[in-house]
């Protein structure tokens, strides 16, 4: 026992030592990135970005180099800009040739963000399926939650903490109809009442089926889209954006990125973009004309400007990350939920 | 007769200050044996290393020929154990820790542990936490003789009691001992006690025992010699002469030599022997001779 | 014997223990009521929805008490033992070291089983009725690290005052404060997964721990 007692304490104390003095060594030493913040501008054609220097100025410039002012920049970026730009009256008709208005812009643009942790973490077993079409304007957080079985689709009248099976069954019918395969793989949804509309969730089944059900006047809709023979879809982001050209965004297994769009349910390749979202964070920054995806890998800060009428690739920029740490034992990460040791 | 208690080549150190080395003893069956000395000089490191609770640098000791390091529970069960202070479980009421020790020693003598209770003057679901210090040492000391084991090691048994118990208990163990054959190594530091009690002695000095012999020997042999002599003579030491000191014109020494001898070293160095005296010490007396006053 | 050495624990133990359970399940009724309240003023929809989107559990003012209630315990358990080197007495009993050692700490684990376990049937009773199962497993699953914490906190606490010397045992401390920060990681509910089970063995082997103590103080180390 006595020797059993020694090799654990040495072995606690070497745990210990690998986990405190890298994170105390990496505390001290390391310092936080400072890659600009970037976005494509559809005036120059080319990426535009503002630093924070390290004496708290800032900085804007585009790749060339060149400097601008404040109120310079705001005009290499009107769509992004565009309502600061109408308050100083400067909100132009046209952007690189095109005619636009200052309400096409503000319905066109959206930041959608995904990151890690929000995939790698514990299921929480229970989803909130909204009413879409309930003849009001606000929308309601509905009365009951759903789960996902082996079988079908549960939903939990949460006052009495019963299952509604009348409710269960016709969306568990609805959804094997129209082919859905249980137990569904990946769902995903906004369930909250804090948005313009519902579109429900997006599964996808056990044969990598694509569905899109949602609730109207109580009633179920299912809808199977017609995913590609080829596409073996990997992780599902329903979008809701107030444009409702796109229904979600989607990767596959070689981490490639697609829109579905709307209407009709198209499944459209973003040209260009990979995107592991298991392990790399994206931020997309939309406008009526372009998209800056920036994907936050392990080796480099990825940014891709695409098309926002053809997801055609336009440019592409990489800031690549220098980061210098000491590796060492954690329990916890940035990048996932769980609690369990990693040596990094 | 076979030893109870052997220790060979006892070295130990604290930190860089050496407490003994190479200290070795017997303890014989069935002898009280007192273990002397002064503050500082090992008492009670050897007495921690008896009981286990030491690990000497080099050397061993064995109890009933087992190594104490190693001892089995059945050996452990023939050695009642006093530690310094007296100290018992200050948790449990008189009622509770005997039945708590009982269960552990099949000779348990519950007469002889409430026979000593009774003398106490406390109810029985008293806790020991909320008795005075000579009555803990007392529940302490009625434990030791309960549990009927075989080899008695105390540490300062006479702390702590007021001096009418203190003679009872000499009393009482030197019977108990005597009539049951027990073997009993303790120190402490009320030497008139020993006197009373112990067979044999070890009495310490710092880093080696200068005697070990039984009492009665000491007492026989061991005399202190004063003469008239000059405050500036120089008297023989070493050999055989403990402490020999002029104080006011006059010589004193100790030694287990013979009058005539101490008288014929003295002459030989050249000291006039007047008013020669000698006389034979009590054990305080002795061991003051023994180890110096200071 | 075995009976007498755990009737000597229980001794130390016994009031402690009555304290212990009411203020362990107090803390878990406190949270259920609280719970059952919070439904009734806003409604089952609203606690479900924060469970599920926010991760809440409803029972974090429990989190420190079951290491509180096992610190508490190894306290009340050996430091008797080591007031005044009492561990003397127990050592020096016919009973061999390892196995004295041995059967003072499955006594505390053991209260301290049985003490959790109260608390989460308490947790799981009180909770499922309002509550679908997904959300009481969330409930217990938060509570499950806190009182495993309690039993490894226990173990530790053991480890950390039976150690005689002062100079260690500050290295005691302080590594068991870094191991038992371990327990209080979670980001959300369920969030150990199998690691609970393998933090869970690594806190029975710090039982070990407490034997290296006890060897220590055998061998008289001390400051």
């Amino acid at each position: 026992m006595t020797r059993f007692a020694k090799l654990f304490f040495w072995f606690l104390v070497l745990v210990l030592l690998l986990w405190q003095l890298p994170w105390a060594v990496n505390y001290l030493l390391v310092q936080s990135r400072n890659t600009p913040f970037t976005l494509y501008s559809e005036v120059l054609d080319d990426f535009v970005m503002i630093r924070h220097t390290s004496d708290k100025e800032v900085e804007y410039r585009d790749r060339a180099g060149n400097e601008y002012t404040r109120r310079a920049f705001d005009s290499l970026l009107p769509l992004f800009y565009a309502r600061q730009l109408t308050a100083d009256g400067r909100f132009p008709d046209s952007v690189a040739g095109r005619p636009v208005t200052l309400r096409e812009a503000q319905i066109a643009s959206f930041i959608f963000r995904s990151a890690p942790k929000d995939l790698n973490r514990p299921a929480p077993g229970l989803h909130f399926l909204l009413e879409s079409m309930s003849g009001r304007v606000d929308l309601a957080m509905p009365s009951d939650a759903f789960r996902l079985t082996d079988r079908g689709i549960e939903f939990i009248d949460m006052a009495t903490n019963r299952i509604d099976t009348a409710k269960s069954g016709r969306f568990t019918r609805m959804l094997l109809r129209k082919g859905c395969r249980f137990p569904v793989r990946e769902l995903s949804g906004n369930p909250s009442a804090r948005k313009e509309y519902d579109e429900g969730y997006l599964l996808l089944d056990a044969d990598g089926g694509l569905f899109h059900l949602k609730m109207m006047q109580g009633r179920p809709y299912v809808r199977a889209v017609d995913v590609p023979g080829e596409l073996r879809l990997r992780h599902l982001f329903l979008t809701e954006f107030r444009s409702r050209r796109t229904l979600a965004f989607l990767t596959d297994e070689s981490h490639r990125l697609h829109v579905l769009t709307m209407p009709g349910y198209g499944i459209r390749r973003v040209e260009g973009v990979t995107f592991d979202p298991e392990r790399e964070s994206m931020t997309i920054v939309g406008t009526l004309f372009n998209w800056t995806v920036c994907v936050d890998g392990a080796s480099a800060e990825r940014y891709y400007a695409v098309s926002a009428d053809d997801f055609s690739l336009l440019d592409t920029l990489s800031y690549p990350l220098s980061e210098r740490r000491i590796p060492g034992l954690s329990f916890t990460s940035s990048s996932d939920r769980y609690v369990k040791p990693r040596f990094r | 007769m076979e030893p109870v208690i052997e220790c060979r080549h006892l070295t130990h150190c604290y930190g860089r200050r050496k407490i003994y080395e190479d200290l070795s003893f017997d303890v014989p069956r069935g002898r009280i044996l007192g273990l002397l000395g002064k503050n500082g000089t090992g008492k009670t490191t050897t007495i921690n290393i008896l009981s286990g609770y030491l690990e000497p640098r080099s050397g061993e000791c064995l109890i009933f020929g087992e190594n104490i390091r190693t001892l089995t529970p059945q050996t452990r069960r023939r050695i009642a154990l006093l530690i310094e202070g007296h100290v018992q479980y200050q948790f449990m009421t008189i009622e509770q820790i005997e039945r708590f020790y009982a269960a552990f020693y099949p000779a348990w003598n519950r007469d002889a542990y409430y026979g000593l209770m009774e003398k106490l003057q406390v109810a029985p679901g008293q806790r020991i936490s909320r008795m005075s210090c000579g009555q803990r040492s007392q529940v302490a000391l009625g434990l030791i003789l309960a549990q009927n084991a075989d080899l008695l090691v105390l540490d300062d048994f006479s702390m702590g009691l007021d001096p009418g118990y203190r003679r009872l208990f000499v009393e009482y163990l030197r019977e108990f001992a005597k009539a049951e054959g027990k073997t009993v190594f303790l120190t402490s530091h009320i030497i008139q006690d020993m006197e009373r009690l112990i067979d044999d002695c070890i009495i310490m000095d710092y880093g080696r025992i200068l005697v070990q012999m039984p009492v009665g020997d000491l007492l026989r042999t061991f005399r202190r010699y004063s003469f008239r002599c000059p405050d500036d003579a120089r008297l023989p030491s070493g050999e055989g002469f403990y402490h020999p000191a002029v104080v006011r014109g006059r010589g004193e020494l100790c030694s287990f030599a013979s009058p005539e001898e101490v008288r014929f070293r003295l002459e030989e160095a050249g000291i006039p022997c007047e008013g020669f005296t000698a006389e034979t010490l009590n054990l305080e007396d002795a061991f003051i001779g023994l180890t110096g006053k200071y | 014997m075995w009976k007498a050495l755990l009737y000597k624990e229980w001794i130390k133990t016994r009031w402690y223990l009555l304290l212990a359970l009411s203020v362990t399940l107090g803390f878990a009724g406190y949270a259920l009521l609280k719970l059952h309240r919070a439904v009734a003023l806003t409604g089952a929809g609203h606690i479900w929805e924060v469970m599920v989107t926010r991760n809440a559990v409803f029972i974090d003012q429990m989190q420190y008490v079951p290491l509180l209630a096992g610190l508490a315990l190894a306290a009340v358990q050996y430091l008797p033992e080591v007031h005044r080197k009492c561990l003397k007495l127990t050592l020096h009993l016919p009973v061999p070291a390892l196995a004295t050692l041995g059967v003072m700490l499955a006594f505390g684990v053991a209260v301290l089983a049985v003490l959790f376990g109260l608390g989460i049937v308490l947790l799981a009773a009180g909770a499922r009725p309002l509550l679908a199962p997904e959300l009481v497993g969330n409930i217990l699953h938060a509570a499950l690290p806190w009182y495993l914490a309690g039993v490894a906190g226990y173990l530790l606490g053991a480890w950390t005052i039976l150690e005689p010397t002062w100079k260690r045992r500050i290295l005691c401390l302080l590594m068991s404060v870094l191991l038992l920060r371990l327990f209080f990681l979670a980001p959300v509910s369920r969030a150990y997964g199998g690691f609970l089970a393998v933090l869970a063995l690594l806190s029975l082997c710090a039982a070990s721990l407490s034997w290296l103590s006890v060897v220590r103080f055998m061998a008289g180390r001390q400051d």
